[in-house]
Parts: C-alpha cells; sequence; structure tokens
C-alpha cells in the first residue's frame, strides 16, 4: 500500500502546486496593466482624487507581493475582496452564481455521463458497422459546432417554433425543483450534446484499444462468450480510461457553460465574468478566473487518482 | 520416433487461404496451406516473419484476427468442419478441446485478476470441474511444470510473477481442460536463454505426459528441433516443406530449407594479442554505471580490445553488455571508471569529445530497421558521415560513396538513390556498415549484427566484417548472445552476468573446460540443432540444474543476485 | 393527402424493391427502414415532417454527389502518388475538403465577390432580404451577405495565423525538448502543463480584459494558450523517433540539435503534425469565434462570425435563421476540417497495424 499512498500524495502536491503557480499567474497577470487597476477601471476621463480613492479602498498602494499573500490567504476562505466597480465584496457577486453554475453542470453532466459511455461502448463493439459511422459523423458534427449554434437551434426550434421551453433561462427563488428544472432544460441540453458527442468519442476509442490488448484475444481463444470478455475482462481494466473521460468532460463542462450562460442569459459565474471583463472589473475577474482554474485541476486530479487507485498493478504491489 | 497413423487424425487443414485487409483492399497472406495433425503428434511450424505461422496457428482454433479472414478452403477438426461452423461451435472448442499458448504471457494475462482464476475460467465455464476442484487442479499442475511455491503462486496477481514462471502457468492454463490440441505462439522467444531452457523442459514433458497434439510456432530452428516430430516449413503463405524432424534436419530437399539449416561454415583463424607493446585501441577501466535513479547495472568492469581483433562480450539481456557499449560511446558517462582510446583518456560524455574522438567509435545496430531513416536516400546515410568528418563534397563525395558501397559489396547505381524501407534485411545491415566504414573508425561496436537475420545473410554479413578487418585492420567489440557467432568470429571472449565481468579470455580456452559456472550454464543453455540436445541436457545437469534455479552466482546472495528479472 | 406525400412513398417503396432486387442489402435495409420510419413520422408530424426528410435527404445527396465529383476532380489533377491516397477518401473527407476549398476562394477574393464593402450602410435597419441584398441587412443596415464573404477573410484568417503561431510555438518547444531532454523538457512540460490547467477560455477572458483586444494581442494570447497542445504531441511524435537507433547514430556523430530536428526527425513526423494541424486550427478557431461573440474578438466595424451572431441574435425570437448563418458558417467549417483530419488519423493509425 506504501507505494499507492506515495504516488497519491505525490500527485496532490503535484496539483496544489499547480494550483500556487496558477494563482500566481492569475494575480500578476493584472500587474501587466499599462498604469493599475484603478486608472484602467475609472477610465482616462477620471479625476486623480477619485484614481487616488479608489487605490486607496483597493489597497493598491501595498507592494504586489504583500497583496498577494492577503489575496491567496482570503481566496482560501472565500473571500475575494471587493468589486472595483460595484463595491460589493466579490464573494457577494459570484457566490450564488457559482452554485448556479454548478447546478447547470450537474443536471447536464447527470443526463450525458451514463448517456456517452452506454453509447460510447456501444459503438466501440459495432466499430465499422452503418452504426458506428452515423455516429462518427453526428458526433464529429456536434464538437465541431460552437456551442452557441447549438443553444439558438434549440432556442429556434424548442422554443420559438414549438414552445415546449422557455427561451431565457432566469431563475428566481420560489421557483419548485421541477420548473427550475424545465427553465434550465435547453441550456443544460446544449451543454449535453456537445459533452455527449466529446464523451462519447474517447470512450469509444480507449475501449476499442482496450480490445486490443493480448489478454482479450486469449480470453476469446480460451472460449469466453462475448458479454462474458466485455463484463469480466475488458470492464476491469477500462475503469481509468472512463474515469478519465468523465473528469476530463466534466473539466470541459465547467467552461463550456460560459458561452451557454451568455446566450440563455442564465444567472451563472460565466455571466458574471464575462459582464466584469467588459466593465474591467478585476477582482471579479480574477475571482472567477480562480474559481475556473481550481475547478479545473481539482478535475484533472480526480482523474489521475482515480486511474492511479484502479490499476491493479499499483493495487497489489510485488 | 513414433509413427502416426491416418485414422489418429485430429486436424486437417485443406488449401487454406487467408486474406488481410490493407490499404482498403484484401491481400493474400496465407496463399492455399495444407496440414495435417494427428493425436499426439508435435508440428513445428517454422519460418521468417511475415511466413503466416502465428495466422495458421489462429485458423486452427477456427479464428480469424481482427483485419483477417478466411478466404478459402476447409479446417477440419476431429469430424467437424470449422469454416462452416456457427461461432458458438468454435468458441465451444476454444479452451477445452484446442488450448493457446501466446507468446508474451506478461500481456496476454489479464492484469485485473489472479493467475488461477484466470486458469480456472474455461474449466468453470465448460463445467468440466467445480472452481474448487479446478483450483486443486490448478496447482497440481503448477507443480508438474516445476513452478515454485505451486500452492500460492497461483494466487499472485501477473505482474508479480517473473517472465519464465508466467509462461509456464499460461501452458498450466491451457491444460486445464486436458485439450486435445494445444497452439503454442512462439513461447520462449521474449524469454532469456537460461529461461528458456527450463520452460522448454516444461512444456515437453507436460505435452509428453497427456500425449496432448501441438503446433509449436517459432522462428528458432534448434528450438524446434527439440520440440517436434514434424516440421512443416513456411515461406511467405506458402508451405517450402514438411519432413519428420529427423528427416528435415539430415535432408533438406528445397534450396529455401537448406539455407536456412546451413551450419555455420564459416570459420577464421584466431588472432592473439600483438606482443610488441603496442598498446590496446580501446581500453574500459574499472566502470561502474547507473541509469538516473536507478540501481547500479556496471559493476568494476574491465577489458582491453587491442587494434585489428574482434572481442566477443557475451551475456544475457540485463547483464550490461550494451550498457558498457554505450559508456564506451559515450552516451552514458560512468560512474566511476575510464575509457582509454590508445592510452588516452576518453572523456566521458560524447558531447565533450572532439570530431576526431567521435569518430574512431562506431556502432553497427542489431535492428538495421530502426538504425537507419526511412526518410533519407542511401546515399545521405552513407555520405553524411564522410561530408562531417572528412569535409568532402561534390564530386568527391559521390566518388566516396560509390567507393563505400563497392565496399560492401552493393551496386552502386543501383543503390544510390534508394530509401531503406526498400533493401532487404541483409541489405540494410550492410548500409549500417557502410556507414560506419564511412567515418574511417579504427573500432566498431557490433551489437547484435546478425541475431535478427537468417542464417544464410547471417554468414554473409560475417564474412564481409572479417574482410573488412583483414582490410581495414578494424578492431571489435562483438557483442551478441550467440555463441556460433562467437565461435566463428571471435578472438577473445569476455562473459558478463548482472552487470559485472564473470569470465574473459582467448576464445580457445573459454570453449574448454573448467569454466566459471556462469558462463557454463550460459554456454549449456544455447539450443543446439541436434534433436537430442535438451534430452542430453538434461541427464547430463538434472532438471533442477537449469534456468532459474540453476544457482551460479559467483558471489554470496547478497539481496539482488539470483532475483528474477520479469519480462516486459 | 397530397400529391408530395403520395409521391414521397411512391419513390421510397419504388426504390426499395430496386434495391431489393439488384440485392444491393445494405442500401436495401436503409431505405426500407426509412419507409417504415416515414410512416410513422408521417401519422405523427404530418406533410411537414416529411418535407423535412425529403429536404434533408436531397441536401445530403447533393452533398455526397459534390463530393465525389471535387474528388475525382483532385484526383486528376494531383500528381499520381498523392492521388492513389486520395482515392482512399471517404465522401465526408472529400466534402471536407470541398468545403475548405470555397472558403479559401471566399476568402481571398472577398472583395470580388461581395457586393458591398463590410461596413458600408445600404439600407435600413434589419432590412428584409431582396434581390439586391441575399440575406437582408443587420443592425445597423449592413448587408449580411457581404460581411460573411468577409468574415471568411478576416475570421478564418485570423484563426490561421493564431493556430500558425501556437504550432510554431509548441512544435519547436517540443522538438527541442525531444532532443536535448534533462531538464530542459522537464521544465516546458511542467510550463505546458500549468498553461493547460487554466481553461482556455477563461485564460483568454482574463489576458484579453487586460491586455485590450486588438487582432495582434488575440493572436498572441491564443498562440500561447493553445501551443502547450501542440508541444505535447511533438513531444510524443519526436521522443518516439530520437529513441531509435539511427538518431542515437547522428548524436554520437557529433550532430547538433538543429540539424537532428530538421533532416531525421521532420522528416519522420510531417503526418501527424499535418493532423494536429487541422484539430488545433478547430480549437482556435472555435475559441476565436466564442470571444468574438463575447464582443472580445476583432472590433466592428470590421465583418466577423462570432460577433455577428451575437449582434443580431435578437432576430431569432422571431423566427429569423439570419443569427444563424455566420454560427452555421462557423460549424460547418469546422466540421469539414474534423472529417479531413478524421481520414488523416484512421489512415496514418491504419498503416501502423499493418
Amino acid at each position: 500500500m506504501g507505494d499507492l499512498a506515495q504516488l497519491v500524495l505525490k500527485r496532490l502536491g503535484y496539483g496544489l502546486l499547480t494550483l500556487l503557480v496558477v494563482s500566481i499567474l492569475i494575480f500578476f497577470a493584472v500587474e501587466l496593466l499599462p498604469g493599475d487597476v484603478a486608472e484602467a477601471v475609472l477610465g482616462q476621463g477620471a479625476t486623480p482624487e477619485t484614481v487616488a480613492a479608489m487605490r486607496e479602498q483597493l489597497g493598491l498602494d501595498r507592494p504586489a507581493i504583500i497583496r498577494y499573500v492577503e489575496w491567496l490567504g482570503g481566496a482560501v476562505t472565500g473571500d475575494f475582496g471587493i468589486s472595483a466597480v460595484s463595491g460589493d465584496p466579490v464573494m457577494q457577486v459570484i457566490g450564488t452564481r457559482f452554485v448556479n453554475t454548478l447546478f447547470l453542470a450537474a443536471y447536464a453532466a447527470v443526463i450525458a455521463v451514463p448517456f456517452a459511455i452506454v453509447l460510447g461502448i456501444i459503438v466501440a463493439l459495432l466499430r465499422n458497422s452503418v452504426f458506428d459511422r452515423v455516429a462518427n459523423v453526428a458526433t464529429l458534427t456536434s464538437i465541431s459546432s460552437p456551442e452557441f449554434f447549438l443553444g439558438y437551434i434549440l432556442i429556434l426550434f424548442l422554443a420559438v417554433k414549438v414552445p415546449l421551453f422557455p427561451a431565457i433561462a432566469s431563475l428566481s427563488g420560489d421557483m419548485s425543483f421541477f420548473q427550475l428544472l424545465e427553465r434550465t432544460f435547453l441550456p443544460a441540453l446544449t451543454l449535453v450534446l456537445v459533452v455527449t458527442a466529446h464523451m462519447m468519442r474517447m470512450t469509444r476509442a480507449s475501449i476499442i484499444n482496450l480490445l486490443a490488448s493480448p489478454y482479450i484475444e486469449m480470453a476469446r481463444l480460451k472460449g469466453v462468450p462475448p458479454w462474458k470478455v466485455i463484463v469480466r475482462h475488458a470492464l476491469p481494466n477500462a475503469w481509468a480510461p472512463i474515469i478519465n473521460v468523465v473528469a476530463l468532460n466534466l473539466a470541459y463542462l465547467i467552461t463550456g457553460v460560459v458561452l451557454v450562460e451568455v446566450v440563455f442569459v442564465y444567472p451563472g459565474i460565466g455571466q458574471a465574468l464575462v459582464d466584469a471583463v467588459s466593465k474591467r472589473d478585476f477582482p471579479v475577474v480574477q475571482a472567477a478566473s480562480l474559481i475556473f482554474a481550481g475547478t479545473f485541476i481539482l478535475l484533472n486530479l480526480a482523474a489521475d487518482i482515480g486511474a492511479i487507485l484502479t490499476n491493479p498493478r499499483l493495487r497489489h504491489p510485488k | 520416433m513414433t509413427t502416426f497413423s491416418d485414422k489418429d487424425i485430429l486436424l486437417e487443414i485443406k488449401d487454406l487461404e487467408i486474406q488481410g485487409y490493407s490499404d482498403e483492399t484484401w491481400i493474400d497472406i496465407i496463399k492455399g496451406v495444407d496440414l495435417t495433425l494427428h493425436r499426439g503428434e508435435v508440428l513445428g511450424l517454422i519460418g521468417e516473419s511475415g511466413a503466416g505461422k502465428s495466422t495458421i496457428g489462429a485458423a486452427a482454433m477456427g479464428y480469424a484476427r481482427d483485419g483477417t479472414r478466411i478466404s478459402n478452403g476447409s479446417i477440419e477438426f476431429d469430424g467437424m468442419e470449422l469454416t462452416t461452423a456457427t461461432e458458438g461451435e468454435r468458441r465451444a472448442l476454444r479452451g477445452s478441446r484446442i488450448a493457446y499458448v501466446a507468446q508474451s504471457a506478461a500481456a496476454s494475462f489479464n492484469p485485473a485478476h489472479k493467475i488461477i482464476d484466470q486458469h480456472t475460467e474455461a474449466p468453470v465455464q465448460y463445467r468440466i470441474q467445480k472452481r474448487l476442484e479446478a483450483q486443486e487442479d490448478a496447482m497440481e499442475l503448477y507443480e508438474r511444470l516445476r513452478l515454485p511455491n505451486p500452492d500460492e503462486i497461483g494466487f499472485r496477481y501477473p505482474h508479480q510473477v517473473s517472465g519464465g514462471q508466467l509462461q509456464r502457468a499460461m501452458t498450466a492454463m491451457a491444460m486445464a481442460c486436458r485439450p486435445d490440441l494445444i497452439i503454442f505462439d512462439e513461447p520462449t522467444t521474449a524469454l532469456d536463454v537460461t529461461t528458456q531452457i527450463e520452460v522448454l523442459a516444461a512444456i515437453r514433458d507436460i505435452v509428453d505426459q497427456f500425449d496432448t497434439a501441438a503446433i509449436y510456432i517459432t522462428h528458432d530452428l534448434a528450438v524446434v528441433a527439440q520440440m517436434a516430430d514434424t516440421i512443416k516449413v513456411l515461406l511467405k503463405g506458402e508451405e517450402v516443406e514438411q519432413a519428420s524432424t529427423v528427416e528435415m534436419l539430415k535432408n533438406p530437399k528445397e534450396e529455401y530449407t537448406k539455407s536456412l539449416w546451413a551450419v555455420r561454415s564459416f570459420k577464421r583463424d584466431q588472432k592473439s594479442r600483438p606482443t610488441d607493446g603496442t598498446p590496446p585501441i580501446i581500453s574500459v577501466k574499472n566502470i561502474d554505471a547507473a541509469y538516473t535513479g536507478g540501481e547500479k547495472v556496471l559493476d568494476d568492469v574491465s577489458f582491453d580490445i587491442y587494434p585489428g581483433m574482434t572481442v566477443a562480450v557475451v551475456g544475457e539481456s540485463g547483464s550490461g553488455k550494451s550498457t558498457t557499449a554505450r559508456c564506451i560511446t559515450g552516451l552514458l558517462p560512468p560512474m566511476a571508471g575510464e575509457i582509454q582510446f590508445k592510452g588516452e583518456t576518453l572523456p566521458p560524455k560524447y558531447t565533450d569529445r572532439n570530431k576526431d574522438q567521435l569518430r574512431q567509435a562506431q556502432m553497427i545496430y542489431q535492428m538495421a530497421d530502426t538504425a537507419l531513416n526511412p526518410k533519407v536516400q542511401i546515399h545521405e546515410i552513407i555520405g553524411r558521415p564522410a561530408q562531417f568528418y572528412s569535409g568532402l563534397k561534390g564530386q568527391a563525395l559521390k566518388q566516396r560513396v560509390d567507393e563505400l558501397l563497392d565496399l560492401i559489396e552493393l551496386e552502386p547505381s543501383q543503390y544510390y538513390h534508394r530509401y531503406p524501407p526498400e533493401l532487404s534485411g541483409g541489405q540494410k545491415q550492410r548500409i549500417g556498415i557502410a556507414r560506419a566504414l564511412a567515418a574511417e573508425p579504427e573500432f566498431i561496436i557490433c551489437d547484435e549484427v546478425t541475431s535478427a537475420l537468417d542464417q544464410l545473410v547471417a554468414e554473409g554479413i560475417l564474412r564481409l566484417l572479417d574482410r573488412l578487418q583483414q582490410e581495414l585492420n578494424l578492431a571489435y567489440m562483438f557483442i551478441t548472445h550467440d555463441l556460433a557467432t562467437v565461435r566463428s568470429i571471435a578472438d577473445e571472449v569476455v562473459v558478463m552476468q548482472q552487470g559485472k565481468v564473470v569470465e574473459q579470455g582467448a576464445k580457445d580456452k573459454m570453449f574448454k573446460p573448467p569454466h566459471h559456472p556462469y558462463t557454463d550454464l550460459l554456454l549449456s543453455s544455447v539450443p543446439e540443432m541436434d534433436p537430442n540436445w535438451l534430452t542430453d541436457l538434461l541427464e547430463e545437469r538434472g532438471v533442477e540444474n537449469v534456468g532459474e534455479s540453476a544457482d551460479v552466482n559467483q558471489e554470496p546472495p547478497d539481496g539482488t543476485a539470483g532475483d528474477t528479472k520479469p519480462a516486459s | 393527402m397530397g400529391i408530395f406525400v403520395l409521391g414521397y412513398y411512391g419513390f421510397l417503396i419504388i426504390a426499395s424493391v430496386i434495391l431489393a432486387y439488384v440485392g444491393w442489402r445494405k442500401w436495401f435495409l436503409m431505405v426500407f427502414a426509412l419507409t417504415l420510419v416515414s410512416f410513422v413520422l408521417g401519422i405523427v408530424g404530418g406533410a411537414p415532417a416529411l418535407r423535412f426528410v425529403a429536404i434533408f435527404a436531397i441536401v445530403l445527396a447533393v452533398a455526397a454527389m459534390v463530393s465525389f465529383a471535387f474528388k475525382e476532380f483532385l484526383v486528376q489533377i494531383v500528381r499520381p502518388n498523392i492521388a492513389k491516397e486520395l482515392r482512399t477518401a471517404p465522401l465526408t473527407a472529400s466534402f471536407g475538403m470541398f468545403v475548405i476549398f470555397t472558403y479559401a476562394i471566399g476568402g481571398i477574393f472577398a472583395p470580388l465577390i461581395a457586393p458591398y464593402g463590410q461596413a458600408e450602410v445600404i439600407a435600413g435597419a434589419f432590412a428584409p432580404a431582396d434581390s439586391d441584398m441575399l440575406l437582408g441587412a443587420d443592425q445597423l443596415g449592413r448587408d449580411v451577405f457581404s460581411r460573411i464573404i468577409y468574415g471568411a477573410r478576416n475570421t478564418v484568417g485570423l484563426a490561421l495565423i493564431a493556430t500558425i503561431g501556437a504550432f510554431v510555438l509548441g512544435a519547436l518547444a517540443g522538438l527541442l525538448a525531444a532532443v536535448k531532454g534533462g531538464w530542459f523538457d522537464t521544465f516546458m512540460g511542467r510550463v505546458a502543463d500549468v498553461i493547460m490547467s487554466i481553461p482556455s477560455l477563461i485564460f483568454a477572458l482574463l489576458m484579453l480584459s487586460i491586455l485590450g483586444t486588438s487582432s495582434w494581442v488575440i493572436v498572441v494570447v491564443v498562440a500561447i494558450i493553445y501551443s502547450p497542445r501542440v508541444f505535447r504531441l511533438t513531444r510524443a511524435v519526436a521522443g518516439n523517433i530520437v529513441v531509435m537507433d539511427y538518431i542515437e547514430a547522428a548524436k554520437l556523430r557529433g550532430e547538433g540539435d538543429w540539424y537532428l530536428i530538421r533532416r531525421e526527425i521532420l522528416p519522420n513526423s510531417t503526418a501527424p503534425l499535418i493532423a494536429e494541424f487541422g484539430l488545433e486550427f478547430c480549437f482556435v478557431f472555435l475559441l476565436i469565434a466564442g470571444l468574438s461573440f463575447l464582443g472580445l474578438g476583432l472590433q466592428p466595424p470590421i465583418a466577423d462570425w462570432g460577433s455577428m451572431v451575437r449582434e443580431n441574435a435578437t432576430l431569432i425570437s422571431f423566427g429569423d435563421i439570419t443569427p444563424l448563418i455566420p454560427a452555421a458558417a462557423i460549424a460547418l467549417l469546422t466540421v469539414s476540417v474534423n472529417f479531413v483530419v478524421d481520414w488523416m488519423l484512421h489512415r496514418s493509425s491504419g498503416l501502423k497495424e499493418n
């Protein structure tokens, strides 16, 4: 077990280190601004007094290193400072929105993951058949379409031409869970379309890769029936690639959500990020970027650790 | 020698044709092969790679690999026609009546299950035995195959067991349902000679004990001579000839077979070291080496190579013979010790050596396929060193390339503009030699240069190397595991084991006892063409004293010695 | 039941009978299955559903015929060894090549093809299509058709430059890392890891919000974001080559890194690198389209497909498909490149198996 724990710890450590480097990158990228945040936010028309006031408000008069340490310390406890535009705490701006985004991503994932993996395995087993070719063209088309294209097509057909679902996914506090699902159906479906295609292709590739292993041929030559070859010989070795596929696509979901939120005017963190970018509200941009990057790194980490934990060679050391 | 009567026919293949799919068309890979196998008979299928032996082996189970199809002919197994049988009927034979032993046991065992669970899968599925009975039986088979700890070894995972043991466990698995026929597909090719011998012995014993028929596929003539009653020779998907083993070894009929059988006729006189005080051209002095972060792989290695002489370095994989070569060329700087060239110390790293020092140590590689860039024309491959070291250009360069092609007996005008993939194995190896010669070195490292080639071609290469040595007074460091090659070309021999030199000296002394027990084991483990070689050897040494079980470490076990290296 | 519906079923049934008679099993099964599905579809959706199926089938058939003709055309005009490769292309890949070719013509000759300038205001806002304006006018009264043609030049051109940037950066780093090995290799690998651990769209938003949205900033930022992907692939491809004995022989000869890369490694890695270039273009193109959809791409009045979608998005709620046209243009090019890449990857992996 020692080897395994060591590997997992090493991977965790590496993930944390990456997160640290990324936070440095995100924080100090803003220092690339000509002038500073206060000048950038207020624009050229601002008086020196208002600029100075904002500098004081944001604490810009202190060295960047100190501000970074404070910022990172705050970030760990969920405090990202205050918005440069509204003056509200950043967390107040993006906190509930992050939860909304997670809800949307989870909604899409719950539909897409089982659907895509089952379809991916079926397509892998029927490889080179007509069904496989049609699936190949369909998934390629889906991953090649920008999210906003799929989103608007769905709006056109399912909200405008045949008004089944609302085109705008606005939320209010007193909605029932069922209403919530209905309201957010179109954005979720858009994400499902893109992610399913990705996931199916990756699942297919890794299963085909697996079926080419000599031990699968050996099982066949031992007279093992086809379903048992899949269940007993392929699946136990397929977990690592499948976990990898799922985690990578969940990570993809988290970012694909930005465009979809804008299309459907969904109150998520992606919208907040885009708004903040156009208003040049850097504390919000930094916070949202860090949250997105953190989730992304976390999911990749989960994929790698999952792969380590399901590897029989590592689970049963010599 | 047993004779087989026609009523005992177990498998009869007639006019078998198999096609493979490539470049959007079906191409014939087996072009009408007949095969008859009797109960209890062991048939050896031999041929080079691409001869189609493995494909025929799979077809004998009614199995066509992905991307191949049986396009014509009949395969009749014990009265059942496999080409027209349903997939279910064919599957019911596999594992129960026909079993398969693959080349790489490490890759063919499922890493997710214990060995014994994979063993009992077929008997339990066919309801021949209950799970526990099947386990008992597995342990008994493990014992018969002389696996250590037969009661316990099955409960390990495949990666926890060494390559030679895994190969025997796979043979046991094939035996699980006591099949009528087992297909052995190069079962010892991936193993070292000293491991190979115990696997061969175990396979032969168990096949004899249960009187199982077998098709033994290999490219190694000496191995097939030990195992088979009958030998069939294949070439490019067609049969060349078939005869009983004794007959085949004594009187091969076809030219191709004769060329395979040709016993090394080439032998040259042994030279001895110069006595006039000439310094050795290469002197390896007390070298220790390790790959980054790994264990020490060379331990105090020393030997000298004198001008114009051939020193053969022999040993199994992992013995450090190739690592020594890497130290000499400067690819792996040693941790301790030094390499001297004509008495002057060479910088340990090749990047620190000057052009003249680099020029002196040229290499010829085992696999000519990976040694020549497939996208570069022959004249550039050969011409580049001449251009690089001697600054030749234009007409002078072309002349030099022509000269080198003449030297390796290839017609310059024909090969000048060709690419390596268009050449045969032997021709490629010659180009590799020409590239080394283009640097005008005095010393060349030959790394298993003949082991990937057929006998006859290999002999041509050896003759060429010998001629070049005489004409150009070259010194060779000849890395090999093939003792026939050592006999024919070496002046001195260095035997290595686990990173140490266990013995060295003049060739004639090395082939005469007494010598170091490891040298003895190594020399005796290399299969010979005599069909009785294995039997005699086992009688002489006893089954317990071959391969991994033989204790030949020169020092008392220090923890690492005696460890078996799992095949990867 | 109208004449269309009768004709529709009549055609399908006669076609299945003929296919069954000549023994084209696969085609027969497909057509007959379609017939059966159409019965259900006809009952549920009526004539409009059947009309949709018919139009879809006709578009598919026309696309297939054009692709086939285009492939035959290419086979005739290129050198024999390339023609041999081309013959193996499936219809999807030929279709892809045809579309890429069309876009290239559109982009290169945009000023000649487009009837109006990209910033020219010629009508009222959202003026409907007429013989003068094929696709009507946008929110400022500019000709949508002309802007789409110009978009082929602007959006695709920008994506192409950014891809080339990412490619040169990533491939060079990957080749050097493979040849040099050691700490340089490790260091470059870590840098790539860090860049790739920030989602690309987020990274781009962050950098563009700081550095502004001039075209060259977009090119540089996008090139840096996507170069690690190229780096990893190149490193892997070159990594398989540097272990070959011929590289060792060249190293021992004393050849420099540049010679190794140019003469020994590159000639052996062109196929995967070309395929990767196609894939990379798709990623870059989608990212740039996404950015411009969010208003961070090329700035007005330059015609740009992503921002055209955004600007006209309100039309969607009136059931007008105009905003979908630039979006479809993006999707069509991406899918075409993917079709070609898919074929190339299939070919190179198929060759490996032999």
